[in-house]
């Protein structure tokens, strides 16, 4: 600790850090552009200027940017001081000479820094009296508006967007105060954290094109506590609602998690939840009367005690829904609806999260990796927020070094990135095909699945050879496992990552290997396994059985009557079968939030709520339980899940759930009951947690029109409807201050409307929010004992004639279900196409665009192929979950139709 | 190259790659109290006993040929007549640093004498002063020319080294220091091409006796380009020391104002440093007669002083307006502000336009108050220096000028017809006295 004098009074501060942080924290509001919590400081903008004397008798002082000095003990600073004052309004009066002052038409209004910044140093009367400078505008496709005229040139959004992202199609042009931020020409921006920058511009340049098609300001949505869908990182967002519609997604700050920053299919894969495809009313086959809560209620009941039912769990639905669910049909007749070979993967993973030596990593444990291992995984689309925190990892190093051989801070970014130049943190990255990590990597290899595992088994053995040896290795291949196990060896904080990508058990197992040998050898390793969807981790958790055994059930007249829980079976198992399973079931009963294949077929559809419009609980893959919150009432029948599935018990007569009610009652039962679950009901506050009695408000102080908003329909205001499972209110009345971590429904305080307000809520600067960052990680390894390896030993990829191994390929834009039903998402899916080594169409005689025919489990399958040069030979890989993309449990052999040649 | 040999060229290498070690010839060079002629004339010894070297990192050397100043055009005449001196300074500069890569930064439109510079080194290279191994003495260099980036700024070195990288110009933020964090992340030396050419006589004939030419703690000699309203304009190599009146009046140099009219203020060293009106450039406020030295220039602060700066020496007559000449200056900073951080990038857009505005007869008198306000908030508070080089002209102009600026301001008419003249601050040496 040292002790900072600010205007004469002394303070304790943190070593290390900068004089911004340190006032910032201490809770002075100095005014700031250029620094970035996440990006450290450049000194550009100027705007952060105090005063500072060398000593107590020092009465000049001199102004120093305060982003750019370290704290010293006994350092003398001054914030009041009337040059430093001046200079800082000074800086705005400048920014303000070239910004057009358009905040009535600027989508950024009301959540601008710029603003916020102007208000604080109290610039407010215009000497410039000239023409201001203009520019011209790029479309950059469906995500981003640019406004250039609003640019005050902090350079953050380059500092984002190219540095911390990697993103190469963003630059900063020309000079002097024409220097323009943009792309060389019109065209989508293609860095896939590209809709950060609507939250790092501290101005109206870029912002959130998703917003626009329906804009309401900051101050007049309805905002809550969520949880992205997209994925299985488990990134927290706010979402935002006005006139019940969906209307925006911000990141919400977790630091053990995401942050300041989330993908941009989180971002703008919203956009289902407004959609024409949402299942809003109830729907029984043969009977259209049926449009009440109550009448289905009592007509779905009548069909579930008919038969005998199956229940069918969902990785996307939260934790309380398949609880629900499985209480509903009972335990032995829970079935988990997820591909049988994403069942077996997932499971296995649990297995080793929970039995093994070693913990995941937090995100600051990835960032802070010393060495990485990347086994079979292709992580921008199977786990893209991963990607970027690997991206500072690989700095990290050498960023340390130089920092201390050069005395300059860490924080001091451009010095640092500049001296770093293009070196990186060992980082191997080995997977079937080329991938974006591939940037970051010391070194690539492109092998297939059984290769990488037998590659992995191979360090592992090198690391520890109590795991067999692997036969048969290439000269390559034993060169570079020796040399990874030696530098995995070397590293104090080694990351191994694997996970479903691959479709591989032995790849997930190998990269368990390595880890438990680098834990043996007493390193601090983590272990990373993706599994693929928000609540996959929960499912498993839970336990069930396969889908498969659900489909013999039907089959074999054990079942007659399906409950679907939030899923489309199409997706999950081939065509043919689930026809089969449909047509064989007497009674689906389907609970979903959107219109599909599935929907189609069943005869009662009872419309669920999005995560907008429910509560619930999600596992992340991290094995980290969160909460997210409703963000609005929607109209109709609409509700959660697990609210209709406890009404449907009740009304069936079965008792289990009748004593749950609201979202507390499961949650505390599903602790209670399910000891795997043990602490999810201290995740978040329950619902009748106050502060000073009030609830905490979703809505802004300052939300407007809450009387006439609906006045065209009804004179008089509703009454606003109550929340009887979160300590949220639905109005603005209510606590607005800064509530626990885990319900902070936006950022906001006072002089700090925009984003920026996040410093507000942590405990310093950085740091973790006030009360710690939310979630509750629910594995972590057994007490240190010796591992038992798998050791597998598999042979190498044998290449079969007129045979191709396909694997799944997954794609950030276009294989998630419900983020499709984003236009701008839906624009950028990649083509639906198979992929194979150019050597082997060429073998073929087929050429990119042309088709191939093949078989798969006794079925025929035509579809398009793409040649790629550094593909393996004899493994393909095919798009998963794109439109016009059939589902195949994958991977497995293709048995290719001879082409026919004329 | 055989003139160059002929008189004796390349005898430097010779000696400090056979004869010396590296720390010898830093310490003539230190011994010499050579400064830097780049503009801010910090001690070219000190700088290079600065340069970090780490274990295994390279070290490189780089000169800065990226001159382009308004008012200074010496370095385009010395790579043009004499570019072996260079070259010869940059081996035994580099040999002294323990760099074996270096590079000479051109600026970009001097295209021709790029095309000159590389014929020189491949002449060098032919003679084995390049290349590995140099005269048997085990030392390597490469030398490279880079054309600079078309850009002002790209001469400030840490922009040019981010030019030299292939990045945008933008200058970085010190510390660290080139000699710390340079080229490619490493530790780098940027000196000016004058500077690096004095090298090469001081390796020779020893600093002491480079330390004897000069005057105090200026030694040596230094390029002078004389411009403006003289009789002479041209480049001249002065012995640092000689009296500025000498320099403006006599033959020997500039010869006088042109067309015997009478001196009204001058630019000592080039566009970024204060303007100085007839009466202080000649002499000090104590009456002392200035001098062409970094001290004597310098002598007065800037409330009646100014800069040595890199030689540019800009004359203007009793004709010359201030405020058209301040404009015209500050429009060029205007122009060259790599945009980087606001007080450079905004104020000095601000600054041109309310010149401008008075210039052309529609300021008004806070106008000038205005001025004095934006600059003074610059200066000082910029990651670069040009944020210093574009508000010093703008405050010296009116703290001497300032009755020219009001009066402009007062006589929009008037001002647009005819010049402000000579006024309170004008030259007390009449032309005659000087000629006497
Ligand atoms: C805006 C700006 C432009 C500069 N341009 C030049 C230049 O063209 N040539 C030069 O030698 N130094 C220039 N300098 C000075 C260099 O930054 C640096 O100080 C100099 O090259 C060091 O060499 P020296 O020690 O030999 O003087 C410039 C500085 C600034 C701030
Ligand atoms: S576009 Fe935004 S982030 Fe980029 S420089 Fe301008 S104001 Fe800053
Ligand atoms: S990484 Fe996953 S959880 Fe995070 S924002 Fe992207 S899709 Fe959502
Ligand atoms: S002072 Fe001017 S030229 Fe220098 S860094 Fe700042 S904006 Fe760029
Ligand atoms: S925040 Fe310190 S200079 Fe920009």
């Amino acid at each position: 600790m040292a002790t900072l004098f600010i205007d004469n009074a002394p303070y304790q501060v943190k070593e290390g850090k900068n004089l911004l942080e340190a006032c910032l924290s201490l809770g002075f509001d100095l005014p700031y552009f250029c620094w970035h919590p996440a990006m450290g400081s450049v000194g550009a903008c100027r705007q952060c200027a105090v005063k500072s004397f060398r000593d107590e008798e020092d009465t000049r002082g001199k102004l120093v940017m305060s982003c750019m000095e370290p704290v010293r003990d006994q350092a003398r600073i001054s914030i009041q001081d009337a040059e430093a004052v001046g200079f800082r309004a000074g800086i705005i009066e400048w920014l303000m000479t070239n910004h057009p002052h358009d905040c009535a038409v600027c989508d950024e209004g009301g959540s601008c820094h710029l603003q916020d910044m102007t208000v604080m140093t109290g610039h407010n009367y215009r000497r410039f009296r000239f023409n201001k400078r203009t520019y011209r505008n790029q479309d950059l496709g469906p995500f981003l508006n640019h406004e250039m005229n609003r640019c005050i040139h902090c350079y953050r959004c380059i500092r984002f967007y190219k540095d911390y992202a990697g993103g190469k199609d963003l630059d900063a042009m020309g000079a002097h105060n024409h220097v323009y931020f943009g792309r060389s020409e019109d065209g989508v921006l293609e860095n896939e954290f590209s809709g950060n920058l609507a939250e790092v511009c501290p101005t109206g340049v870029f912002t959130d094109k998703s917003l626009k098609q329906h804009y309401t300001r900051k101050w007049d949505m309805t905002h809550a506590p969520s949880l992205c869908q997209g994925c299985a990182m488990g990134c927290n967002i706010i979402a935002s609602e006005r006139y019940g519609e969906l209307r925006q997604i911000s990141s919400r700050f977790n630091g053990e998690v995401n942050g300041y920053f989330i993908c941009d299919r989180g971002r703008f894969g919203y956009e289902f939840v407004n959609s024409e495809d949402r299942i809003r009313e109830i729907g029984v086959k043969g009977k259209p009367e049926i449009k009440d809560r109550d009448s289905l209620l009592r007509t779905a009941a009548a069909r579930i005690r008919e038969g005998s039912v199956l229940g069918i769990g969902s990785p996307r639905a939260s934790l309380e829904s398949n609880f629900a669910l499985r209480k509903l049909v009972g335990e032995d007749n829970f079935y988990h609806g997820v591909a049988d070979t994403e069942f077996d993967l997932v499971n296995l993973t649990l297995r080793i999260l929970k039995e093994g030596t070693v913990r995941t990593p937090t995100l600051p444990e990835i960032e802070s990796a010393d060495a990485i291992l990347i086994l079979g995984e292709d992580l921008i689309n199977t786990a893209p927020r991963m990607v970027l925190a690997l991206r500072q990892a690989v700095r990290r190093g050498p960023g340390e070094a130089l920092s201390a051989r050069m005395n300059v801070p860490l924080w001091q970014d451009a010095a640092i990135r500049q001296a770093i130049q293009q070196d990186k943190a060992p980082l191997f990255s080995i997977t079937p095909y080329p991938v974006r990590q591939d940037e970051l990597a010391t070194k690539s290899l492109y092998e297939s699945p059984d290769d990488i595992s037998r590659i992995g088994f191979a360090i592992a053995h090198a690391i520890d050879p109590d795991v067999t040896e692997i036969k048969r290795l290439s000269d390559e291949e034993r060169m570079w496992t020796a040399h990874m196990a030696a530098v995995l060896l070397r590293a104090e904080r080694p990351l191994i990552i694997s996970g479903y990508g691959a479709g591989s058990e032995a790849v997930i197992k190998s990269a368990a290997d390595v880890a438990w040998a680098l834990k043996k050898s007493g390193k601090d390793v983590r272990l990373s396994l993706t599994v693929p969807e928000c609540n996959s981790m929960g499912l498993a958790m839970m336990g069930g059985h396969r889908l498969e055994s659900a489909l013999d059930a039907v089959a074999h007249g054990h079942a007659d009557t399906v409950i679907i829980l939030e899923n489309d079976l199409y997706r999950r198992a081939e065509k043919t079968l689930v026809d089969e399973f449909l047509q064989k079931s007497r009674h689906v009963i389907l609970l979903d939030q959107v219109y599909h294949q599935t929907a189609e077929e069943a005869d009662v559809i009872i419309p669920a709520g999005t995560f907008a419009e429910a509560d619930g609980t999600l596992i992340s893959g991290e094995g980290r339980a969160q909460r997210f919150y409703q963000v609005f009432v929607p109209d109709g029948p609409v509700q959660e899940s697990w609210r209709w599935l406890q009404q449907l018990a009740e009304a069936c007569g079965n008792r289990t759930l009748s004593h749950l009610r609201i979202l507390d009652d499961f949650v505390l039962e599903i602790a209670k009951t399910c000891p795997q679950f043990e602490g999810i009901e201290h995740i978040a506050p329950p619902s009748d947690f106050r502060i000073g009695a009030q609830k905490i408000a979703r809505q802004p102080h300052r939300y407007s029109g809450r009387t006439a908003k609906e006045a065209h329909i009804q004179v008089s205001e509703r009454k606003p409807p109550s929340d009887e499972d979160s300590p949220l209110s639905f109005t603005m009345e209510g606590y607005h201050g800064i509530p626990p971590s885990a319900v902070v429904p936006f950022f906001w305080a006072p002089g700090w409307n925009s984003i920026q307000s996040i410093n507000k809520y942590q405990i310093e600067v950085g740091g973790p929010l006030h009360d710690g960052d939310p979630g509750r990680r629910l594995i972590e390894p057994g007490d240190a004992h010796t591992p038992v390896f798998f050791a597998e030993q598999a042979a190498p990829f044998p290449i079969r004639p007129d045979c191709l191994y396909l694997i799944p390929q997954y794609a950030i834009f276009g294989t998630e279900e419900f983020s499709v039903h984003s236009p701008g998402i839906a624009s950028r899916s990649p083509a639906a196409a198979i992929t194979v080594a150019r050597a082997d169409a060429d073998s073929w005689g087929l050429r990119d665009g042309d088709l191939l025919e093949f078989q798969f489990n006794g079925q025929e399958y035509k579809l398009a192929i793409q040649t790629n040069q550094q593909y393996p030979r004899g493994m393909g890989t095919l798009p998963i979950g794109l439109k016009g993309v059939p589902f195949m449990d994958l991977p497995g052999w293709i048995r290719l139709k001879p082409v026919e040649r004329s | 190259m055989e003139v160059y040999r002929k008189q004796g060229g390349y005898a430097a290498v010779e000696k400090a790659l056979k004869t010396m070690t590296p720390d010898e010839v830093l310490e003539e060079v230190k011994k010499s109290g050579l400064r830097g002629r780049g503009g801010a004339g910090f001690p070219t010894g000190l700088k290079w006993s600065f340069l970090a070297k780490p274990e295994g990192v390279p070290r490189y050397l780089v000169c800065n040929a990226d001159e382009s100043e308004p008012g200074t055009f010496k370095d385009r005449d010395l790579m043009v007549r004499n570019p072996h001196s260079l070259i010869e300074g940059m081996i035994v500069s580099s040999f002294a640093l323990g760099a074996n890569t270096s590079y000479i930064y051109v600026r970009g439109e001097l295209f021709y004498v790029i095309r000159i510079l590389e014929k020189a080194i491949s002449e060098a290279r032919e003679k084995g002063f390049l290349g590995k191994n140099i005269l048997g003495s085990g030392y390597d260099l490469e030398l490279y020319v880079q054309p600079g980036g078309g850009a002002y700024i790209c001469g400030e070195e840490t922009a040019l080294i981010e030019s030299l990288e292939g990045k945008r110009g933008n200058p970085r933020i010190k510390p660290p220091f080139p000699a710390v964090s340079g080229v490619w992340g490493c530790p780098t030396v940027v000196n000016n091409v004058e500077t690096i050419a004095a090298t090469s006589w001081i390796v020779q004939h020893g600093g002491d006796e480079y330390a004897k030419i000069g005057i105090g703690r200026s030694t040596g000699t230094k390029l002078i380009s004389a411009c403006g309203n003289i009789n002479k304009p041209g480049i001249y190599e002065i012995e640092l020391g000689l009296p500025v009146e000498e320099f403006i009046y006599s033959d020997e140099y500039c010869g006088g104002i042109a067309g015997g009219k009478r001196l009204k203020a001058v630019v000592a060293g080039g566009s970024s440093v204060p303007v100085l009106p007839a009466n202080l450039i000649l002499k000090t406020m104590a009456g002392e007669s200035r001098l062409m030295s970094y001290e004597s220039l310098a002598e007065g602060g800037f409330v009646s002083g100014t800069m040595l700066g890199s030689g540019g020496f800009i004359v203007m007559d009793e004709d010359a307006c201030i405020v058209r000449n301040t404009w015209n200056f500050t429009r060029f900073y205007h122009h060259e502000s790599c945009g980087q951080c606001s007080p450079c990038r905004e104020g000095t857009g601000w600054m041109e336009k309310v010149l401008h505005r008075i210039e052309y007869g529609h300021g008004k008198m806070s106008d000038i108050d205005l001025l004095v306000d934006v600059a003074a908030k610059i200066e000082g508070n910029t990651i670069c220096p040009l944020g210093d080089a574009a508000a010093w002209p703008v405050g010296s102009a009116i703290r001497h000028f300032r009755d020219e600026f009001e009066w402009h301001v007062r006589e929009p008419r008037l001002s647009q017809e005819r010049n402000y003249g000579l006024a309170g601050y004008a030259d007390p040496l009449p032309v005659q006295a000087a000629e006497a």
